[in-house]
């Protein structure tokens, strides 16, 4: 039998440079530095004595630093396990106090280019009696404002849930003005802002929606904890119930040492617009590289609005998940959508409701960039990345469909442009 | 494909690359090992053939495609620190195997889905794999060898293991690939394997053979196929005795049968049948009128038949006296093969029991694997 010491030797070091930060974001130096003395503090936070103390003034700082940072108060901040449980807590939490309620409003409008823990969530309640509707997203990856607009029903749409950035495509999406033509509805209004948040300034006192969602292990934090904001007044019931923690509204005790990095790297807020130039001055010069030097590449919703940090490719005629395993073998790391726990991608459902067909779905390529992404990395990735594609294009026979030549003529090609 | 030489040291001084097909179960984990300990360069890759969040397969059932071996597969890359991924087949899978196995029953035979699996999965999408991913090899856990021909070429030979020898499934591989092939244990026999399982602590030491058809598990194939198509579709018909057509009795579906077989006819227990009346087996399953033939044992030899999409890996002569295996479980029979386009007539030295239609004809000459075709 195997003994652990034996066993995995982890790759950790085997990843040279990481461009997957949409699917999770390695903790930051000065979370790494400190986890030793936030985990001395181990003590339950709901205690009486002595050992509550600790953990209670890291909890209450944290929740400070959070509130602070996405606009809202301490008192809205619901710390939960992680972007998830903070969708599925949001709309089930407040459709069943509703319900409750006697509310017998039973229509929801939501988007086709969800996260799945969102989807999954209004399939089920589809299941107990709820009318979910889903507004289309063209190719611009873009929510129509108006698309919303003739679809709400005045006393009869109960929750609107869009995402405010989307973790493919990166495209932002206007919630501000379908908050404000929900509410104008009677509805009320969830956000999805789990990528959004450290990439792009959030505040939802002036998003003004009711709940919105959040996770640390995207923004430079540990994994196991999430944030959900419920506006002071929204009715919440509370998913999982437990001893009273977070105001009665997330049971269990708390995961103070996850908290207290996310709260840390709340504290770092006024780092963001700098660390978001510097990823968008990378991201476009990554993106004009790759469409100068690789033929027929292309950027997926290049003309929307979109994170300074996300690139979504489409790279004709290679396979994309034969692409991420060749990028990995040569210590690149990428991905080609939802990071999935099988590690074996589907194509994505994001852009196939983008109207992208499945050959085009297959050949995405998402590059998410991070706080630590250097132009030397983004180089070389550029030049590994080059490589691979003509190598498989080469395999495949693929034909570029401008010049009908094939890529090896395409190598030859450059290398005499160069010479 | 270019011919390479299977030393573990290119001429360019870089290890050679080897794709290790890996279902996470005890050979093909002990085959990467050994290619580890050769000195290759390993590179671990598992089909994932089955959507694992939409079926409730328990752990330890005898097959090999749960996402529980994909975790032991991933457990033995980690173990020597190779790179491993999956590749998701699950479309392809059920295009080239599942369907045509549920379409095969329907049609009242006995399909081969290991055989579609190595044909459109094994050998095609992880060839395709090899050449992407920059490997020289694929290399796979089956029980078969590849050794040099008369004419130097690589050539498929049975294992050494003759109860384990796997070449039957074999028999559609692109000859031209069999040089980018290595099968690491088809020199040692199972007790061996495991063996050497324990010996560099593999996990998977002690796990399970994997058993029947992976797809399937443990509920059994009818049931399985009653799952897929609905009992509403699979309407039942009439057991009738050869040669008189006498009902014997009804049944509920001819995917519940196999050619030659005894068991679970649902007529042994009449009463008008006495003791001493010669045991009954399925002769012909009939799929227009649904009518499932039983009769004696004697009905069930034949000393030939025709089969069709014939592969070969190997020439051979017209004539030729070759040893032909109609099912896996077959320990050969010796045979004339006359080959006409399309098809090959093989003409049974003894008469053959139970050629069983959806099967395949296997040819051999000595130790190599020559071809095949199916029984239509």
């Amino acid at each position: 039998m195997t003994n652990l010491t034996q066993s995995p030797t982890i790759l950790n070091s085997g990843v040279r440079v990481y461009l997957d930060h949409n699917a999770t974001t390695p903790p930051d130096a000065g979370v790494l530095s400190r986890v030793l003395t936030w985990a001395q503090d181990w003590g339950n936070p709901s205690s009486i004595h002595q050992a509550g103390r600790g953990p209670k003034a890291r909890l209450r700082e944290s929740r400070e630093f959070v509130a602070k940072m996405i606009g809202a108060s301490p008192l809205e901040i619901i710390f939960t396990a992680g972007g998830s449980e903070s969708n599925s807590a949001a709309v089930r939490g407040a459709l069943s106090a509703l319900r409750h309620k006697g509310d017998l409003r039973r229509h929801i409008l939501t988007s086709t280019i969800e996260h799945p823990s969102l989807r999954r969530a209004f399939e089920s309640l589809a299941k107990s009696g709820y009318e979910i509707e889903l507004v289309p997203v063209d190719r611009s990856g873009r929510i129509k404002v108006s698309d919303v607009e003739s679809r709400l029903r005045l006393n009869e749409t109960v929750l609107v849930s869009f995402m405010l950035a989307n973790n493919e495509t990166g495209v932002i999406q206007d919630v501000k003005e379908i908050t404000r033509i929900a509410k104008a509805a009677g509805a009320l209004v969830h956000t999805d802002a789990v990528q959004a948040l450290g990439k792009i300034p959030v505040n939802l006192r002036d998003l003004d929606v009711d709940y919105a969602s959040f996770a640390g292990h995207k923004f430079y934090s540990l994994k196991g904890t999430g944030v959900l904001y419920a506006r002071r007044g929204a009715p919440l019931e509370a998913l999982i119930s437990g001893g009273g923690q977070e105001r009665g509204r997330r049971g269990g005790t708390e995961n103070t040492l996850a908290i207290a990095s996310l709260g840390y790297m709340c504290s770092r807020a006024n780092e963001l617009e700098m660390r978001a130039e510097k990823m968008r001055e990378l991201r476009d010069h990554f993106e004009s590289r790759v469409c100068a030097e690789i033929s027929e590449a292309s950027i997926t919703c290049h003309e929307s609005p979109r994170l300074p940090s996300t690139s979504s490719l489409l790279l004709p005629g290679i396979d994309g998940e034969t692409l991420l395993m060749s990028l990995d073998m040569d210590g690149f790391a990428a991905s080609t959508g939802a990071a999935c726990s099988a590690g074996s991608p589907e194509p994505s459902p994001v852009l196939l409701a983008m109207g992208l067909s499945r050959d085009e779905a297959q050949c995405s390529l998402r590059v998410g960039l991070g706080w630590s992404t250097s132009l030397e990395e983004i180089d070389s990735f550029v030049e590994v990345l080059k490589k691979i594609v003509l190598r498989l294009r080469a395999l495949r026979g693929w034909q570029d469909s401008s010049s009908g030549t094939n890529s090896e003529q395409v190598i030859q090609k450059s290398v005499g442009v160069l010479l | 494909m270019k011919f390479v030489d299977r030393n573990p040291i290119g001429p360019d001084g870089r290890k050679r690359r080897v794709l290790v097909a890996m279902s996470g179960g005890v050979d093909s984990s002990v085959a990467a090992a050994l290619l580890i300990e050769q000195g290759y360069d390993v590179v671990g890759i598992t089909m994932q053939v089955w959507d694992y969040s939409s079926c409730d397969i328990e752990e330890g059932n005898g097959t090999c495609c749960s996402s529980l071996d994909v975790d032991d597969a991933r457990a033995v890359a980690d173990r020597f620190a190779f790179p491993f991924y999956v590749a998701n087949c699950e479309a392809k899978f059920k295009a080239a195997v599942i369907d045509p196995f549920i379409a095969g029953y329907l049609e009242g035979k006995t399909p081969l889905p290991c055989v579609n699996c190595n044909t459109f999965l094994k050998f095609d999408h992880l060839i395709t794999r090899m050449k992407e991913l920059d490997c020289d090899f694929l290399a796979t856990g089956h029980y078969a060898k590849i050794e040099p021909g008369p004419d130097g070429r690589p050539m498929i030979v049975t294992s050494d293991d003759s109860w384990k020898d796997q070449t039957y499934f074999l028999f559609t591989i692109d000859p031209t690939v069999v040089p980018r092939l290595m099968f690491p244990i088809g020199h040692l026999n199972k007790d061996r394997v495991r063996e050497i399982a324990e010996e560099k602590n593999l996990l998977i030491a002690r796990k399970k053979d994997s058993t029947g058809i992976c797809f399937v598990g443990n509920q059994g194939y009818a049931n399985f196929i009653e799952g897929h198509v609905g009992k509403a579709q699979l309407p039942g018909g009439f057991i009738r005795r050869h040669p008189s057509g006498e009902i014997l009795a009804e049944h509920n579906g001819i995917h519940g049968f196999t050619y030659g077989q005894r068991k679970g006819l649902g007529i042994a227990m009449r009463a008008d049948r006495s003791e001493s009346e010669a045991p009954l087996f399925v002769l012909k399953i009939d799929p227009q009128s649904r009518d499932v033939w039983v009769g004696d044992e004697s009905y069930l030899f034949s000393d030939r038949v025709t089969v069709k999409d014939v592969r070969l890996l190997g020439k051979i002569e017209d004539g030729e006296r070759l040893k032909v295996k109609i099912r896996y479980a077959h320990k050969g029979a010796f045979a004339r093969v006359f080959s006409s386009p399309g098809q090959v007539d093989i003409q049974f030295e003894e008469p053959v029991r139970a050629v069983t239609p959806g099967q395949a004809a296997v040819f051999y000459r000595d130790s190599q694997l020559v071809g095949g075709g199916w029984i239509p």
